[in-house]
């Protein structure tokens, strides 16, 4: 096993010691703890699979990117986010006709709260036709919860009875807690704690998480690290690489080791302990994803998409597991830009489109690649927001919808529960905010029992799961 | 040391604490103890007086008279660089010798001192750029990358870009953000704004920062209006979150040091609930871009008329019928229904500044811009005090502020330990290297651009941080590092990862070499010394690392230089070649990035 560049590996060992002398009696933390149990809970996967979150940054607008379309409930929507008169557009509402080419008609019959019938935003439409495929189903109102709550014990000031999470509608701190439970400054992400338990089934185990934007809480385990790439591939270090620099043929070498020495300074050294895995992997990165050139098209529309790029570099690395010897891999990508206080409708618009090209695209990819149902991507973002409008936006909120892609997915229906069409309902606490009915840990504990996990080991990774009615969502 | 008497203000007698001895580590890897002179801004000044030099392990007298006091020592060239590079950019020669000169205090003073110099807003006009192009000039932000540029690199009023540009990464606004007419006169506006109360007052700031066009349109007060019930919009939160949550108070109740404070069962107080941004939304309603003095121009091939460039730099105007009139409770203020705009911002704003939050809140993060990533309570407290009141009872005096920061023995002294210091931001390395190598631009454009791109470029652009949040926060932890092991943070390490720390190196190498087609750097200064390594690389050691690279790598370099003979009488052209690997060397290296 390459185990280059992951510091905890000696950690790991020295607990595994310590454990097996017995030594981690009433002291140990639950951090310890799950150390443990997450060595002993490593599987050999022999078949490959991957987990791909793709983050929207800013808070993704839930109540235009599954918009309802039964008039009942639409009508509801357009008084509420300024629709103007006969169902047309209007405020922050899309009119009713707009919604035709992007209607869902769930696989099996289906009846969701007030009787609810969804259309995707109308640039959604090939994530509409995955939909119909089944390989695309939408996770209703999901968010992170501690509990379960009501809106009565939302408003309850008895925080021990029924504890929030932190720092809710805070953009920071709510992506800290989708990628890990915790505020800012977390260090420890679910996305890497999956990544820790697959990478005994990894011989370049340093390739288990990988981001292709930028650092991501997400994917650190305890000992599982983001290893981050270009949209490019790995970045080779010219000057330190080459046979001269400025025709000093010595240079190259010394500065090779100036950037990768070890230092007593804790900064340096953790500075530099990065240099030295990126100069460690860069070569076997790019020799494995050189010959890997894709013939799905990413980029149908011509506008550069930076979540299209990302995708295909992990479509690409996904279609060198075999040479890199992967049998398990998290990814990361994102798509910011979606904090819409102001010119919602058309803003939106367009970052629903590249995300239906990006993700449209990535689908197809792993149909070439063979691995469709190898690998499943899944939508996240801070937080939902308001349903009411704030002139041509809306504000931060709470819960929202998440999108799951991937061959293994039950797609072409709808898991959760629909949330009420209100701002006054008990689904909500207020302006639309949805109070989430599923829980993050829900969403992730049925990720990791698809990629591989038992319900004991899930329980290691997301402790609070049996606070919730179920640890598998039924999707995959 | 030269931290003259003149920090205090003239009393006679005051008492010295029990000096703070502890160890500092040299560039040699050596330590000498040393004692904490700085804390009171007492000064070596004393130690001449007694007769002791600079390294003298300890200071005896418990009372001093200032009234002796005798010519102070000098700083040495190594302290007076270090410090020069957290008060700003760069530390050349001359720039050394002007602190050694003055004296430290003295020099803050003068640099606190120096009025404004050429705006970026008077810069882009200089070149032109406001007069509207068939290409649409008017729709681009390129010129906005080349102003902050300009300014950071050629501004004579040194200290106050470094200042604004901290302030830049608190009260953020980015030009990728911005959008419609004049992005570049935009973000000329904000910038403007900080550079000229950089030596203000936080109050004043906070006001021209909430009316400022770009903010405007980029937290949505502009366009934000009073609630409208026949089309069911309320107003828009984001101003009123963000302001609380970044550019004033923060998350969670503060001590004066920067702890949070708890209740009985140890569970963190919070500052604001969700009810107190509801209703402050409300102050920040009715307000627009001022039109009123702008002349709609008409441009030969363009089908609609362009207005002129005054609107972003004129505060935003309050249009009364789009403000909120309803009662505005937060904070235990409550701003009476009916009041009109002004007075409701002034209210809000003086509520918020007077908050006993903002002042550990904005100490803890413009100490982690200049100085280190995790100073002590004991630091944040100082500074906070400073920000509380200046000594003449001036609450949010920046320029307090600012010497607080900047002459406190956190700052003064290289701290001993593993952990001191913070990463240099890209974008700071880059100015220094530009401003050590009086980098021009022969044509007067300033061609740099936008340098965002980690992969291909140097991964930081100055005022276009992805969003509000900034570059990196100021809570950021490393993930699996020392640093998260021993509890600290390290913002900057949020740009750090494989992909910016590679392309870092591959464009430093090629910029220092070849800066742009626009760009000429000027290594003459080293011409004469460059056939000399030992020379030259103590040149760079002192002026770019205030001596922080140890001599194991000094050594390594030496020897890397050495085996390409080079003479005194080599060409020009070889010993450029010499030239740029010993900077190359020196800014790649980790001892230099790490800012101690």
């Amino acid at each position: 096993m390459n185990t280059d560049g992951l510091k905890g590996f000696h950690r790991r060992a020295f607990l595994q010691r310590a454990a097996a002398l017995g030594g981690m009696g009433a002291a140990s933390s639950l951090a310890l703890q799950l150390a443990c149990v997450g060595e002993a809970a490593a599987f050999n996967a022999t078949d490959y699979r991957a987990l791909v979150c793709v983050f929207l940054f800013g808070g993704n607008d839930y109540a235009n990117t599954l918009i309802p379309r039964d008039l009942t409930n639409y009508d509801r929507y357009a008084a509420i986010r300024g629709g103007s008169d006969g169902r047309t557009a209007g405020g922050i509402a899309y009119g009713l006709n707009e919604l035709s080419n992007t209607a869902l008609t769930p696989v099996i019959s289906q009846t969701l709260t007030d009787d609810i019938n969804y259309a995707f935003n109308p640039a959604l439409v090939d994530l509409k036709n995955l939909f119909h495929e089944q390989k695309l189903g939408v996770l209703l109102n999901v968010g992170p919860l501690v509990t379960p709550l009501t809106k009565a014990q939302y408003q309850s000031t008895n925080r021990t009875l029924y504890p929030l999470p932190p720092k809710l509608f805070s953009h920071n701190d709510q992506q800290s807690v989708w990628q890990s439970q915790s505020a800012e400054g977390s260090t420890i992400g679910w996305g890497g704690l999956l990544g820790d338990i697959a990478l005994s089934s990894n011989s370049t185990s340093a390739l288990t998480c990988i981001s292709v934007t930028g650092n991501a809480v997400y994917l650190y385990g305890r000992d599982a690290i983001a290893y981050q790439i270009g949209t490019s591939g790995a970045v080779k270090i010219t000057p330190a690489t080459s046979t001269s620099v400025y025709s000093h043929t010595e240079v190259p070498a010394a500065l090779t080791q100036i950037i990768t020495a070890t230092s007593g300074h804790v900064l340096e050294n953790d500075f530099s302990l990065v240099t030295k895995r990126a100069m460690n992997l860069e070569a076997t990165v790019n020799d494995a994803i050189a010959p890997i050139n894709l013939s799905t098209n990413f980029d149908p529309d011509g506008v550069s998409n930076s979540l299209a790029n990302q995708l295909k570099m992990v479509a690409r690395l996904i279609g060198a597991r075999n040479s890199l010897g992967l049998k398990r891999q998290v990814f990361f990508v994102s798509l910011g830009g979606f904090d819409n206080h102001d010119a919602l409708i058309s803003d939106h618009a367009v970052l629903m489109g590249r995300v239906n090209e990006a993700m449209n695209a990535f689908y197809a990819a792993t149909v070439e690649l063979g691995v469709a149902d190898k690998v499943t991507s899944f939508t996240a973002s801070d937080f939902g927001r308001t349903l009411s409008s704030n002139g041509d936006g809306s504000d931060h909120g709470w819960g929202s919808h998440s999108l799951i892609m991937g061959g293994a997915v039950q797609g072409g229906r709808f898991f959760g529960k629909a949330p009420s069409v209100s701002v006054t309902s008990d689904d909500q606490v207020g302006q639309g905010r949805l109070l989430p009915t599923t829980s993050v840990d829900q969403l992730a504990s049925t990720l990791g029992l698809w990629f591989g996990l038992s319900q004991a080991e899930v329980r290691t990774i997301m402790p609070r799961i049996g606070n919730f009615a179920t640890d598998n969502l039924g999707f995959l | 040391m030269d931290y003259e008497l003149s920090l205090n203000d003239g009393n006679s007698t005051e008492v010295l604490p029990e000096p703070i001895a502890g160890p500092i580590e040299t560039p040699s890897g050596g330590k000498i103890v040393k004692p904490n002179l700085i804390a009171l801004g007492l000064s070596a000044s004393l130690l001449a007086a007694c007769g002791q030099d600079d390294n003298s392990p300890q200071a005896t007298s418990t009372t001093v008279d200032k009234s002796s006091r005798i010519a102070p020592v000098k700083l040495t060239t190594v302290e007076a660089a270090r410090l020069l590079q957290m008060a700003q950019f760069s530390s050349t020669p001359d720039e050394v010798a002007a602190l050694i000169d003055q004296g430290y205090s003295d020099w803050l003073n003068n640099q606190m001192a120096t009025p404004e110099g050429q705006t970026g807003t008077q810069w882009l006009m200089s070149r032109n750029h406001h007069v509207p192009t068939t290409s649409q000039n008017f729709f681009s932000g390129a010129a906005g990358d080349n102003m902050i540029w300009h300014q950071l690199i050629n501004s004579q009023q040194q200290m106050r870009q470094r200042i604004a540009f901290a302030l830049s990464q608190f009260f953020v606004v980015s030009l990728t953000s911005l959008t419609g007419f004049w992005p570049a006169f935009q973000i000329a506006g904000y910038w403007d704004v900080l550079t000229r109360n950089a030596f203000g007052n936080y109050r004043t700031l906070l006001e021209e920062i909430t009316l400022n066009p770009a903010m405007g349109a980029f937290l949505n007060t502009k366009g934000n209006k009073k609630a409208n019930t026949a089309k069911g919009f309320v107003p828009d939160e984001n101003y009123a979150r963000e302001v609380m949550q970044l550019f004033s108070l923060g998350l969670y109740q503060l001590n004066n040091d920067g702890s949070i404070k708890t209740n009985l069962s140890g569970a963190p107080l919070e500052t604001y609930t969700q009810d107190d941004i509801t209703n402050l939304a409300r102050v920040f309603t009715g307000y627009n871009w001022d039109m009123t003095g702008v002349t709609q121009q008409s441009v030969s091939g363009i089908s609609f008329t362009v207005p002129t460039t005054e609107f972003t730099r004129t505060p935003m105007a309050l249009k009364a019928s789009n403000h909120a009139s309803e009662e505005k409770r937060f904070l235990g203020t409550v701003i009476p229904i009916g009041t009109n705009g002004s007075t409701s911002l002034s209210q809000a704003l003086d509520t918020l500044f007077n908050h006993p939050n903002v002042g550990p809140f904005f100490a803890r993060q413009m100490i982690q811009r200049l100085v280190t990533s995790n100073p002590s309570s004991g630091y944040i407290g100082r500074v906070a005090t400073a920000f509380n009141n200046n000594g003449s009872g001036v609450r949010g005096d920046l320029k307090a502020v600012w010497k607080a920061i900047l002459t406190d023995p956190e700052a003064t002294v290289r701290q001993a330990g593993s952990t001191a210091g913070k990463l240099r931001e890209p974008a700071l390395r880059l100015v220094q290297w530009a401003r050590t190598f009086k980098l021009t631009s022969p044509s007067g454009r300033w061609l740099i651009g936008d340098l965002s791109n980690s992969a291909t470029s140097l991964g930081q652009a100055p005022l276009r941080a992805p969003s509000v949040f900034n570059f990196f926060r100021p809570g950021y932890v490393p993930p699996q590092t020392d640093i998260a092991t021993q509890n600290l943070c390290a913002p900057e390490f949020q740009l750090h990862n494989e992909t910016s720390t590679s392309g870092y190196i591959n464009f430093i190498a090629s910029f220092i070499e070849k800066g742009t087609s626009d760009l000429r750097p000027d290594y003459s200064a080293l011409l004469a010394i460059a056939h000399n390594a030992t020379d030259l690389l103590n040149w760079c050691n002192l002026n770019l690392g205030a001596n922080s690279l140890s001599q194991g790598t000094i050594t390594i370099m030496q020897t890397a230089l050495e085996a390409r003979a080079l003479t005194s009488t080599g060409s020009d052209a070889n010993k450029l070649r010499r030239i740029y690997a010993a900077v190359l060397m020196t800014l790649c290296a980790p001892e230099y990035l790490i800012q101690k």
